[in-house]
Order: C-alpha cells, then sequence, then structure tokens
C-alpha cells in the first residue's frame, strides 16, 4: 500500500476517532445555550483536537519508520493526480456546506449551533479529501 | 452532428521489457524514470495513464520507441 494512502487512511481514523465523538455530544444540545465564550465546549474541541493531532502524529511517525523510502519520496504525477482529484471534491462540499451554515443557518439557528456546523462542515470536507484519495489510490493501485 | 468519441484500451509491455532488461525491478524502473514503484505496478496494471512524458521516460530507459512499450487497441475499452 503506497505511503499516502496508507496517511489519508490514518487521517480518516483520526477524524473519527476525535470528532465522531465529539458532534455526539454536541447533537445533544448540552452547549447550544451556554453563553460567549463558552469555555466547556472550547475545552472539549480544543481536547478533541489534540487528540486527533496525537493520532496523526503517532501514527504518521510508525508508518515512517516501516517505510522510511517510501516516506522520503517526493509525491510523483499519479499522486498528485489523486490528490487534485481529492481536494477538488473537498471543495465541492465545503462550498455548499458554506452556503447552508453561512447563508442559511443564521436566520434559523443559535450562534453555537452555527459554530459547531461549521466545524462540521470542515471535518466532512477533510474527510471527503481523504477518503477520496483512499478510494483513488485503491482504484489505481 | 459530431463523430462518436472512439473507445479503447491502452497496453503496455513494460513487464515484459523489464525482464528482458536483466529482471529491472519496478523500483528501480520508478526511480529512474521519478515515480514510486506503486506507480510502475499501476501502469503495468493498465490502472493509471502515465503523463506522455513519463511515457517516453519508460520508452528511454528500455531504449525502444513509446509504440513499443504501450499500445492502443481500438477495439477494446
Amino acid at each position: 500500500m503506497p505511503f499516502r494512502e496508507k496517511i489519508a487512511w490514518l487521517s480518516l481514523v483520526a477524524l473519527g476517532v476525535a470528532y465522531i465523538p465529539y458532534f455526539v455530544v454536541v447533537a445533544s444540545g448540552a452547549y447550544d445555550h451556554a453563553p460567549a465564550p463558552n469555555f466547556p465546549l472550547l475545552t472539549l474541541l480544543a481536547g478533541v483536537s489534540i487528540l486527533r493531532l496525537a493520532i496523526l502524529g503517532g501514527g504518521w511517525l510508525v508508518l515512517r519508520a516501516r517505510a522510511p523510502e517510501d516516506a522520503r519520496m517526493k509525491p510523483d504525477e499519479r499522486d498528485v493526480a489523486i490528490s487534485r482529484r481529492a481536494m477538488a471534491s473537498g471543495y465541492y462540499v465545503l462550498t455548499a456546506a458554506m452556503i447552508l451554515v453561512g447563508g442559511i443557518m443564521p436566520f434559523t439557528e443559535g450562534v453555537w449551533r452555527i459554530v459547531n456546523a461549521a466545524i462540521f462542515t470542515l471535518v466532512v470536507a477533510e474527510a471527503v479529501v481523504h477518503a477520496v484519495t483512499a478510494v483513488g489510490y485503491r482504484r489505481q493501485a | 452532428m459530431s463523430a462518436p468519441m472512439l473507445r479503447g484500451a491502452l497496453s503496455n509491455r513494460i513487464r515484459a521489457l523489464r525482464f528482458a532488461n536483466g529482471e529491472m525491478s519496478q523500483g528501480d524502473l520508478g526511480q529512474r524514470i521519478g515515480v514510486t514503484r506503486q506507480t510502475i505496478a499501476a501502469i503495468e496494471a493498465g490502472k493509471y495513464s502515465p503523463s506522455l512524458e513519463a511515457a517516453f521516460r519508460i520508452a528511454h530507459v528500455f531504449g525502444v520507441s513509446l509504440g513499443e512499450v504501450f499500445q492502443w487497441d481500438a477495439t477494446g475499452g
């Protein structure tokens, strides 16, 4: 499996492990009406973000140790093509979701729901980028 | 009315050429043309079509013409 495909899977796992529990808690509505600054919510967000970085950093070190030559290789034309397609997919998801979050939700939702919807949008767009990357390597493996 | 797009499939003889050239490994070939071993494997399997430049580089490594490495089968696809 190419090093960059492993990184894509690792990134997906890190996103899932960190942000699925976060959004489950947020969806319960526990933080919806807290006054700003919503420290409990911000602390939770900081915690899951640190967890994600730890999984990514630790996983990257393990993967690099297992295949140091693959990790050193610069992205070639196939890597660039897969990456470009993945970024384009993520961009469309991000654009569509941001129209919803920034253009519609301000008329119907509270502040923290909008904030979390924006974070959710970023996470989903990033997940799409990594998923399309992983699938790209699978289909062209 | 426009003509229909030609259908076909790209095939290649990279595997045979590698073996004819001292059983060159995918990694060695990849290193010489600036792509990863996995990309060479994908090209060999017909799952990735290389850029024209990479195709010419592959042909150059084997000392043959582009047509001896890559073939276009107009009836496939």
